[in-house]
């Protein structure tokens, strides 16, 4: 009778040792699986993370070299450069500084630049101040050279706009 | 059953028990070596994937960049093909001022400096000037980006760098999702 329960209860351990053995491989998968998606998915969402900023990034950047290189061959006068502006950036005005005959036009705080004009005209009737004769235009900050921010003495700032 | 039976049963099933420990325990110093090298392998190729992506993207902003002063020079400056030889030996030699500006775009695009200088290992573009025959200037503004100059008698006769204008970074930059584990 002993041996009989001896062999039953040894039979059992076989199939549950047999089940262990079977199973063995499983779990290594699994554990092996989830550490490889772990992993992956953070190279993935941290690449896929780069690639977008950067490209959302240089898609500003590219409209402002555009617009730059357009504006070396049609800008002739601060009204012109508003018009140019608003072709490529809709909802972005840029500002003159009648004071530097300047008119910086920033896309973003890293990508801007900076037109430099020859003369200040002035309309009599409204005393509308513009700027004419683009001599130069700065794209410092499109070649990663960003200049320091042009001083824009109080009051001297002049928004334009309402005249288109 | 008789007694007999029982006691060969008994003797088969601890037979069998002992070898199958052993098998178990075989099985999982194999599991394990083969599960750390399926991994490391897998992730490795994966990391090595997306590395390819970033660096490639670096090196074609590089181009890019490169093509946008060289288009600003040429539009500013002499339209001779002299001025644009000069011009692309300059920007292409230049290489403080390309790493600069390639820099300050990931700067602005908010890549942090260690990030940055992980993908800068791999240098900078190997190519500008793709093609320069009789007075037919190719040059590369970026991946799948090509940029044409003709110059006749010297002179600058035709620039057309349309395909920099609409250049979609979104459909040239990409890395693709990581694959089902393989347990090999």
């Amino acid at each position: 009778m002993n041996i009989k329960n001896i062999s039953i209860v040894l039979t059992v351990l076989l199939v549950f040792i047999a089940a262990l053995v079977l199973m063995q491989k499983g779990n290594y998968v699994d554990q092996a699986t989830e550490h490889y998606k772990k992993t992956t998915d953070a190279s993935f969402n941290g690449g896929k993370k780069i690639l977008e900023y950067v490209n959302n990034s240089v898609d500003v950047n590219k409209l402002v070299w555009a617009m730059a290189v357009e504006a070396n061959q049609t800008v002739k006068t601060s009204q012109d450069m508003a018009k140019l502006e608003a072709k490529y950036f809709p909802t972005t005005k840029g500002s003159n500084s009648i004071a530097n005959k300047t008119r910086r036009f920033e896309a973003t705080s890293a990508y801007f630049i900076v037109s430099t004009f020859d003369k200040v005209d002035e309309d009599k009737k409204n005393n509308l101040k513009t700027l004419s004769n683009l001599k130069s235009i700065d794209v410092g900050a499109l070649m990663g050279e960003a200049s320091a921010p042009v001083e824009e003495p109080e009051g001297e700032e002049f928004e334009e706009g309402e005249e288109e | 059953m008789n007694m007999k039976k029982f006691k060969i049963l008994a003797i088969v099933d601890g037979v069998l028990i002992v070898a199958l420990v052993v098998l178990m325990f075989a099985l999982k110093g194999q599991y394990n070596d083969q599960a750390q090298s399926s991994v490391k392998e897998q992730v490795g190729a994966y990391k090595a994937t997306v590395n390819a992506a970033l660096q490639d993207q670096w090196k074609s902003m590089d181009q890019y960049g490169m093509a946008w002063k060289l288009i600003y020079a040429t539009v500013t400056g002499p339209k001779t093909e002299a001025a644009f030889d000069a011009n692309v030996k300059k920007i292409f030699e230049d290489t403080d001022a390309r790493f600069k500006q390639v820099s300050y775009m990931y700067t602005a695009a908010s890549i942090p400096a260690q990030v940055q200088n992980d993908i800068a290992a791999v240098g900078l573009a190997e190519q500008f000037l793709l093609k320069n025959e009789g007075g037919v200037k190719e040059i590369a503004c970026g991946k799948n980006c090509v940029a044409k100059f003709t110059f006749v008698k010297g002179k600058l006769k035709d620039s057309d760098y349309k395909a920099l204008i609409e250049y979609k970074f979104a459909e040239n930059f990409s890395i693709d999702a990581p694959k089902e584990f393989k347990f090999e």
